[in-house]
Formats: C-alpha cells, structure tokens, sequence
C-alpha cells in the first residue's frame, strides 16, 4: 500500500517536473536572443557563446519536459535534469558572488526574481528529478 | 496515461544505459537547437569573424542584448551612452533620461555628427519601443559600421524602463 502510494505520488513529482521543464523550454525557444542577454548577465561565456546557449538549452528543458511528462526514458530525462539544474545553481550562484543584479532568465524574460529564490527553486527542481531516479530503489522494499 | 502514472513505462535499465541515453538527449537537443537557430548563429558567428577581420578589436558586426537589469546598472554607474532610435515626436513623449535622440530614420545623417560628440570607444546602449521592435537592433548595427566597437541593444526598450519606474525625461511623467 504504501509502495503504491509512493510510486503514485513519484509518477506526479516526474509529471509536474517535467511539465514545467517543457514550459520554461518553450517559452526561451520562442525567443532565443532575449535569452542570449539573459545569459550574457552571468558573464561567464563569450559572445558566441551566448547564442550558442541559448539556441541549446531550450531544446535540452523540452526534450527532458517531454521524456518526464510521458515517462518513456524518464530516468535519461532526470539524469540531464539533475545535469542542468547543477550548472543552473553554480552560474546562478556565481553571479551573487560576484555582486550581479541578474534576471536569471528561469522562465519568462524580464521576470524579476530574487537570486536566492531562484537557487532555492533549482535545489527544488534537483530534489524532485533525484526522487524520478532513484524511484526503484525507493520502492523496491515497500 | 494510466500506465505512466502508475509508473510501469519509467524505463528502468541499467545505469550505464541511462547515462547513454542522457548522452543521447544533450546530442540530440545540440542538433535541434543548433538547426533551428541556424541563421541566427551564423549572424552571430559571421558578426564576430567580420569585427576581428576588420579592425582586430573586441567589435561585433550585430549588437548584443542586453536586459533591463543590465541597462539600469550602466545607467547607474554613467557607463554608457544611451540611444533612443524612435523617432522624434516619440522621443519628445517620453523617454530614458539622459538618452541622445538618433531617429534610425535619420540614422546617416546622424551618425557622422554623433561621432564629434561621443567617442569610438564609448559604450552605446541602444532602444526602441520594445521587444517587438527591430529599429535598436538595426541602428545597432549601422553604429558597429560606423566603427562603434561596443554597441548593445536594450530588447525591453522604453516600455520595460518605464514600467520598472526608472528615471525618464520629457512627456508626462
């Protein structure tokens, strides 16, 4: 019973995660040079570097949203999750350290919200795509 | 549905299998990506290749956007020069503080006087009237012909400056 309920409980965490990856996804796909400035905020990669970014990255949130959503490969799509939300954390973070007032460019360009917020809400995002991993190990003794 | 709810669809192979897969995700979005902002890339990459070829100096032949955040903390700091590439009633209505009025319409008359008041060298952060807008990018693009290394544009423009509240001048404020 209490197997069942986990598994129910992970097959929505995976849904939810992955619905909101395919959001943020479609959203910096439909506008890719406004997320070029978004990442050129953090300053951490060159000119070129920020087109490249932002023409990749989408695709990497909507490929994982879909995979997540749909749960066919679904471990791949919380492995490159996990990936993506750890590279979110350290650029997010550096860009505190070194004293930056950034839009973090999460989800909707110009939206303002707070650095640490952000990181709280990726930290979040980590939790939820390690629960999809690990799922069998979870529940193998319930 | 139902059988992905209930969990029987998560692919559950080994970890080397999962870490292939993952692999095959980042390739596949790389190809995705790089093939739907193909142009874009090239403009990007060509801007770069141009400016070295041209004067070797860190220039780009297409201006780089730049958010509003970014924008207020040059304003702030006095780092750049701002532009506004409206035309000049609209300017007269209401626009960033401290901006120089060079209506792109107006753009090669312009340029040529702007350069005896800012220098080659100064920072130049460009607006229009908002993201829809291509005027800043396009008289960016005409100031980095001028021989302007460093020219941004601001892709929020006017409205985004105005509706963070942020200093403007003329028109009703």
């Amino acid at each position: 019973m209490t197997g069942s309920i986990l598994k129910h409980g992970i097959a929505i965490v995976r849904i939810v995660l992955g619905a909101i990856f395919l959001y943020a996804g479609v959203v910096k796909a439909g506008d890719t040079k406004a997320f070029a400035g978004s990442i050129e905020a953090y300053r951490l990669l060159p000119y070129f570097g920020n087109y490249l970014a932002a023409s990749i990255l989408p695709w990497v949130e909507i490929i994982c949203g879909v995979l997540l959503v749909t749960g066919w490969r679904a471990k791949a799509g919380a492995t490159v999750t996990i990936l993506l939300n750890l590279v979110f954390i350290v650029a997010m973070a550096s860009a505190v350290a070194r004293g930056l007032e950034i839009d973090c460019g999460c989800f909707r360009q110009g939206a303002k919200d707070p650095p640490l917020l952000a990181i709280g809400r990726d930290i979040l995002f980590l939790v939820m795509a390690g629960l999809v991993l690990l799922q069998d190990r979870l529940t193998a003794n319930k | 549905m139902h059988n992905t709810l209930r969990g029987e669809a998560v692919n559950t192979g080994p970890k080397q299998a999962v870490l292939l897969e993952a692999l095959i995700v980042l390739l596949l979005a790389t190809v995705i990506g790089i093939g739907s902002n193909w142009k874009l890339l090239s403009n990007a990459l060509s801007g770069n290749v141009m400016a070295k070829a041209s004067s070797g100096a860190a220039q780009t032949a297409i201006p780089l956007p730049l958010g509003l955040m970014q924008v207020k903390e040059l304003f702030d700091k006095k780092e750049a020069v701002i532009i506004d590439s409206r035309d000049r009633n609209t300017y007269a209505g209401g626009h960033i503080k401290g901006a120089i009025s060079l209506p792109l319409m107006d753009a090669d008359k312009l340029i040529p006087e702007l350069g005896s008041s800012v220098p080659k060298n100064a920072m130049l952060v460009v607006y229009c009237s908002g993201y829809a807008c291509e005027d800043s990018i396009e008289l960016g693009k005409q100031l980095i012909s001028a021989g302007y290394g460093t020219v941004y544009y601001f892709d929020g423009g006017f409205p985004a400056w105005r509706d963070a509240r942020y200093p403007i001048a003329g028109g009703k404020q």
